[in-house]
C-alpha cells in the first residue's frame, strides 16, 4: 500500500474528556477511505486534528512524509489537503465565484502573481465542473442547501488537493443529489487521482464507494476493513444499534 | 454595482475639482477639506470592521496620533511637512499593528471593549501628557509648507487634500480586488474556513488593524494641513462612533457606501454643530432606524433594489 | 506624626472600605451588563446612559416634583424598567438576537445611548452639573482606621440587599429560572415552552432597573451631568474581571474594581483614577480574557 496519510496513536483530550484515544489509521493514496461511527465517536475530532484546529496530547500524523502536527492550521492547505465542514462554513456574504477564488489564492503563493483573468477563468472552470456556474455572482448564502454543499466541495477543489477531507458530505441531501455526489467522488479519484477521506453517516454512499472503512466508537477504533466485512462485523453493529441488535 | 460606484466616485471627484475655483467662500472649501478627511477615516475603518469583520473601536485614537505627530514634528523640530505627516502615518500604523497583535485572538465583544478601552486611554494621554501634547488645552499646528508653497488658507490646502483622497480611494479599490482583500473578507465570513483555505488569519487581522490605523493617521496628517489647532476633546469615543455611523449607514464592506456615508453624516454633523444635543439625538435615531430597517446600509439597499430589478 | 507604613496601612484600610461601598454599586452595574450579554450575546453600550437617565428621573421626581424619596425611588425603577423593556420590544426584537447580527445590536444600543444623552441635555436639565441629595446623613462611623459616612454604609447595605434579592429571584423563581434558561440555551428553553421574546424583554427591563438602582445609590456621591454614564465603564471592567458570563464573578469583579479604584486614587493620584479602568480592561482581556470565573474560552465546533 502506498500511504498518503498516516495517523499513529492519536489521543485528543478536552479538559477531562478523552475524545479520541490511541487512534491509528493509514489512508492509501488514490483510494476512498471512510471513517464511520455513531454520533460523538470522535470522527470530526480526527478531522480537526488533521486540519490543526485541535492539538492532540499524543500521537503523530504524517502526510506524504510531512509531520502535520508541527504546522499551524493555515499551512495545511498548501501541502495539498483540503476539507469541507460538517455544518457548512461557506463564505456566505461573498459571491460563489469569490469563494473559489480564495482557494486559488493559496496556490499563487510562491509562483509569479496570478493574473486576475487567469484566476477567474480557472475558478469558472471549477464552477462548471461542479454545476454551479450560473450562480457565480450570487452571494453564497443565497444558494439552496444542496448547492451550498456542492460549493464547499468546489471551493476545496480549487486548492487542487492531493487529499480531500469530506465531513458528512451527504448529510441533508436528497437521493438524487447523493447519487450525483457518488459519481463526483468516484470521478475525482479515478480521473484526477485525488485521495478521499470521508466522515459519513449515509451508509448507502459509504458502502457504495469506499475502498476501505475505519470504524470509531467512543474515541477508539473498533474495526477496519473492506465494506463487506464491516457490514457484518458484530462489534460495529453493536456500536450503532446496541447489544440487543448484535445478538 | 462596482462599475456604477467607480462612475459615481469619478463624477464626484471631477465635480469637486471643477467647483474649487468657483467657490469663493472659505467656509465651503473648509467643509470640503473636512469631508475628504472623513472619507479617508471612513475608508480606513471600513477595512477593519466592514471588510475584515473586526469590531475595533479605537479609530480616532490613531487619527490623533497622525495629527499630533505631524504637529509636533513640524512645530517643534521644523521637520518638513510631508516627512512629518508620513511619520504620523507610520507611527499610527505601527501602533495599530501592535494593537492587532495583542487582540487577534479576541472574540467580537472583547475586541470591541479592549479597543474601546485603548481609545479612551489614548485620549487620556492626549489630555494629560502636557509635556508632549500640551495637555487639555490643545495644541497649535504650524501652517504647512508643501512643495515650497505655504498653505495659509483652506483654498491652498484643497488641491493637496483632494489629490491625497483620490489616491487613497484608488488604493482602496485596488486592495479590495487583491488577494489581501479576499483574505480580509474570508476572515470576516468564516475563520475556520479561511484557515482551511490557507489564509493566515492572524496575519490578515494584524494587517487590517495596521492598515486602518495608517488610514486614520493619514487622515490626521491631512487634517493638520488645513487646521491650525487640535483639541483632545475632539478625539474621543464619540468621534469614533461618528465614523462607525458613517460606514454603517453607507453599508459595511462597501467602498462607495463608506464615501457616501462619510459625506452624508459629515454634512449632518457640520450642519448641526450649532445644536449639539439635537445632533446626538439625531445620530442615535439614525443608528437605531438603520439597524432596524436598513441593516446593510445604503449600499445594501441599493444592491437589493438592483437585484430585484435585474 | 505618622510613619510611612502607618500611612500606607491607613490608605489600605480606607481604600478597601470605600472601595467596598463603590464596588457594591459597580457590582450592580456589572450584573445588569452581564444578564444582557448572556441573553443577547452583545454588550449593551447604552448601559451607562440608562444608568444616567435613571439618576435624572429620580432627581426630577425628588427635587422638582417634590415627591417623597420613598415613592420616587420605586417610580424611577418602574419607569426605567418599562423604558428598557420597551427598547427591546420595539427595536431589538426586530433586529434579532443571533450572533450574526450582534454587530447590529451593539450599534442599536449605541444609538440608544446617544438618544438618551441628547434628550437629557435637551431638557435643560442636564446642562448644569447637579447634585443629588444624600438621604442618610453625613455622620461618620469608624471601621479600624477607615472612615465611612452613614450614607456609605447604607448604600453598601442596600446594594447588598438588592443583590441578594436579585439572586433569590434569579435562582428560585419561575421567571428567574426562565431567564437563566434563555441565557444558557435559548433553543432548549423555547422547546420547553418558555416565551423567548417575553423573557428577553423582562431581562432588559430588569437590567434597566438595576442600572437605575445603581444610579440612585451612587448619585449623591458624584456630580450629575449628562455625561455621567461614563461611570458604566467601571461596570464593564467589573464584568470583564469577573468573567463576562458569570454573575457571581460580576459581584466579585465589582468589589475588586471599587477597591482598586480607591487604592489607585489614594496611592497614585486622582488623575490616574480616570485611566485605571481602561488599563485594567486591556490587561485582563490580553492576559486572561475569561476573567476570574468565566469558563474556558469556547471553541466553536466545526
Amino acid at each position: 500500500m502506498d500511504p498518503i496519510l498516516t495517523i499513529d496513536g492519536l489521543t485528543v483530550r478536552f479538559g477531562g474528556l478523552t475524545a479520541v484515544s490511541n487512534f491509528s489509521m493509514t489512508v492509501a493514496r488514490g483510494s476512498i477511505h471512510a471513517l464511520i461511527g455513531p454520533n460523538g465517536a470522535g470522527k470530526s475530532t480526527v478531522f480537526n486534528c488533521i486540519s490543526r484546529f485541535y492539538s492532540p496530547v499524543a500521537g503523530t500524523c504524517r502526510f506524504d512524509g510531512t509531520d502535520l502536527l508541527s504546522l499551524p492550521p493555515h499551512r495545511i492547505a498548501e501541502l495539498g489537503i483540503a476539507r469541507t465542514f460538517q455544518n457548512l462554513e461557506l463564505f456566505g456574504g461573498i459571491s460563489v465565484l469569490e469563494n473559489v477564488l480564495v482557494g486559488l489564492d493559496v496556490r499563487g503563493r510562491g509562483h509569479r502573481a496570478r493574473r486576475t483573468k487567469e484566476a477567474r477563468e480557472e475558478a469558472e472552470a471549477i464552477l462548471e465542473q461542479t454545476g454551479l456556474i450560473e450562480f457565480k455572482d450570487e452571494p453564497a448564502s443565497s444558494l439552496d442547501f444542496g448547492r451550498q454543499k456542492q460549493l464547499e466541495v468546489a471551493r476545496a477543489l480549487a486548492l487542487r488537493p492531493k487529499l480531500l477531507l469530506l465531513d458528512e458530505p451527504a448529510a441533508g441531501l436528497r437521493n438524487r443529489e447523493i447519487a450525483a455526489l457518488d459519481r463526483l467522488l468516484v470521478d475525482l479519484t479515478k480521473r484526477e487521482g485525488i485521495t478521499i477521506l470521508l466522515v459519513e453517516h449515509v451508509m448507502q454512499l459509504v458502502m457504495s464507494i469506499s475502498d476501505r472503512i475505519t470504524v470509531l466508537s467512543f474515541g477508539q477504533k473498533i474495526a477496519e476493513g473492506l465494506p463487506a466485512d464491516i457490514r457484518t462485523n458484530p462489534a460495529v453493529i453493536e456500536a450503532y444499534l446496541g447489544r440487543e441488535a448484535a445478538c | 454595482m462596482t462599475r456604477a460606484s467607480y462612475i459615481v466616485v469619478a463624477v464626484l471627484a471631477g465635480g469637486l475639482l471643477v467647483l474649487l475655483p468657483l467657490l469663493g467662500s472659505g467656509y465651503i472649501v473648509y467643509l470640503a477639506n473636512l469631508m475628504l478627511v472623513y472619507i479617508v477615516l471612513a475608508l480606513g475603518l471600513n477595512i477593519l470592521i466592514g471588510e475584515t469583520g473586526q469590531f475595533g473601536l479605537a479609530h480616532v485614537a490613531f487619527y490623533g496620533i497622525g495629527i499630533y505627530t505631524t504637529a509636533i514634528l513640524t512645530g517643534r523640530f521644523d521637520v518638513p511637512f510631508l516627512v512629518a505627516a508620513a511619520a504620523g502615518v507610520l507611527l499610527a500604523g505601527s501602533i495599530g499593528l501592535l494593537l492587532g497583535y495583542v487582540s487577534f485572538r479576541m472574540r467580537d465583544i472583547y475586541l470591541a471593549l479592549s479597543t474601546f478601552a485603548f481609545g479612551e486611554a489614548m485620549q487620556w494621554v492626549y489630555r494629560s501628557w502636557d509635556a508632549v501634547t500640551n495637555g487639555p488645552n490643545g495644541m497649535r499646528i504650524k501652517p504647512a509648507e508643501l512643495f515650497g508653497a505655504r498653505i495659509a488658507t483652506d483654498h491652498d490646502a484643497y488641491p493637496f487634500i483632494l489629490t491625497a483622497t483620490i489616491i487613497i480611494i484608488a488604493a482602496t479599490v485596488w486592495l479590495r480586488g487583491s488577494r489581501l482583500g479576499r483574505a480580509f473578507r474570508a476572515v470576516r465570513e468564516s475563520e475556520p474556513a479561511a484557515l482551511a483555505m490557507g489564509v493566515d488569519v492572524r496575519r490578515a487581522k494584524v494587517i487590517a488593524f495596521a492598515l486602518s490605523a495608517a488610514y486614520a493617521g493619514a487622515a490626521g496628517g491631512m487634517f493638520a494641513t488645513f487646521s491650525s489647532f487640535i483639541h483632545p476633546d475632539s478625539l474621543g469615543f464619540t468621534e469614533t462612533i461618528l465614523v462607525v455611523t458613517m460606514i454603517v449607514v453607507g453599508g459595511l464592506g462597501s467602498i462607495s457606501g463608506a464615501i457616501v456615508g462619510a459625506l452624508v453624516l459629515g454634512a449632518v454633523q457640520e450642519l448641526l454643530r450649532q445644536a449639539p444635543s439635537y445632533q446626538e439625538i439625531i445620530y442615535g435615531v439614525i443608528l437605531i432606524l438603520f439597524m432596524m430597517y436598513l441593516p446593510k446600509g445604503l449600499a445594501g439597499a441599493v444592491g437589493n433594489l438592483a437585484r430585484r430589478a435585474g | 506624626m505618622m510613619g510611612d507604613w502607618q500611612v500606607y496601612w491607613l490608605f489600605l484600610q480606607q481604600g478597601i472600605a470605600s472601595g467596598l461601598v463603590t464596588g457594591s454599586i459597580y457590582a450592580l452595574l456589572a450584573i445588569a451588563i452581564v444578564i444582557i450579554f448572556k441573553t443577547t450575546d452583545a454588550p449593551n453600550f447604552a448601559a451607562g446612559e440608562i444608568f444616567m437617565a435613571g439618576a435624572y428621573i429620580a432627581l426630577y421626581l425628588v427635587i422638582f416634583s417634590q415627591i417623597a424619596y420613598v415613592i420616587a425611588v420605586p417610580v424611577t425603577l418602574g419607569v426605567t424598567f418599562i423604558l428598557s423593556a420597551l427598547f427591546y420590544r420595539v427595536v431589538l426584537r426586530r433586529i434579532g438576537v443571533s450572533p450574526a447580527v450582534a454587530v447590529n445590536v451593539v450599534i442599536a444600543t449605541l444609538g440608544l445611548s446617544f438618544v438618551l444623552k441628547g434628550i437629557v441635555r435637551n431638557t435643560g436639565f442636564g446642562d448644569v452639573p447637579r447634585s443629588f441629595p444624600a438621604v442618610f446623613g453625613a455622620d461618620t462611623i469608624q471601621i479600624g482606621d477607615a472612615v465611612l459616612t452613614m450614607q456609605d454604609v447604607a448604600v453598601f447595605a442596600l446594594a447588598l440587599l438588592a443583590m441578594v434579592i436579585f439572586f433569590v429571584f434569579f435562582n428560585y423563581t419561575r421567571t428567574g429560572r426562565a431567564m437563566r434558561a434563555v441565557g444558557m440555551n435559548p433553543r432548549a428553553a423555547a422547546l420547553v415552552g418558555i416565551d423567548l421574546h417575553r423573557t428577553r424583554m423582562l431581562i432588559w427591563g430588569l437590567s434597566g432597573l438595576l442600572s437605575a438602582l445603581a444610579a440612585i445609590l451612587i448619585a449623591p456621591k458624584i456630580l450629575m451631568t449628562a455625561d455621567m454614564g461614563i461611570v458604566v465603564i467601571l461596570g464593564f471592567a467589573a464584568a470583564i474581571v469577573g468573567g463576562f458570563t458569570s454573575l457571581p464573578g460580576a459581584v466579585v469583579g465589582g468589589l475588586i474594581i471599587g477597591i482598586v479604584e480607591n487604592l489607585v486614587g489614594l496611592f497614585v493620584s486622582t488623575r490616574a483614577i480616570v485611566v485605571a479602568p481602561f488599563i485594567v480592561i486591556m490587561l485582563v482581556l490580553a492576559v486572561r480574557p475569561q476573567g476570574l470565573f468565566g469558563g474556558p474560552t469556547v471553541i466553536k465546533k466545526v
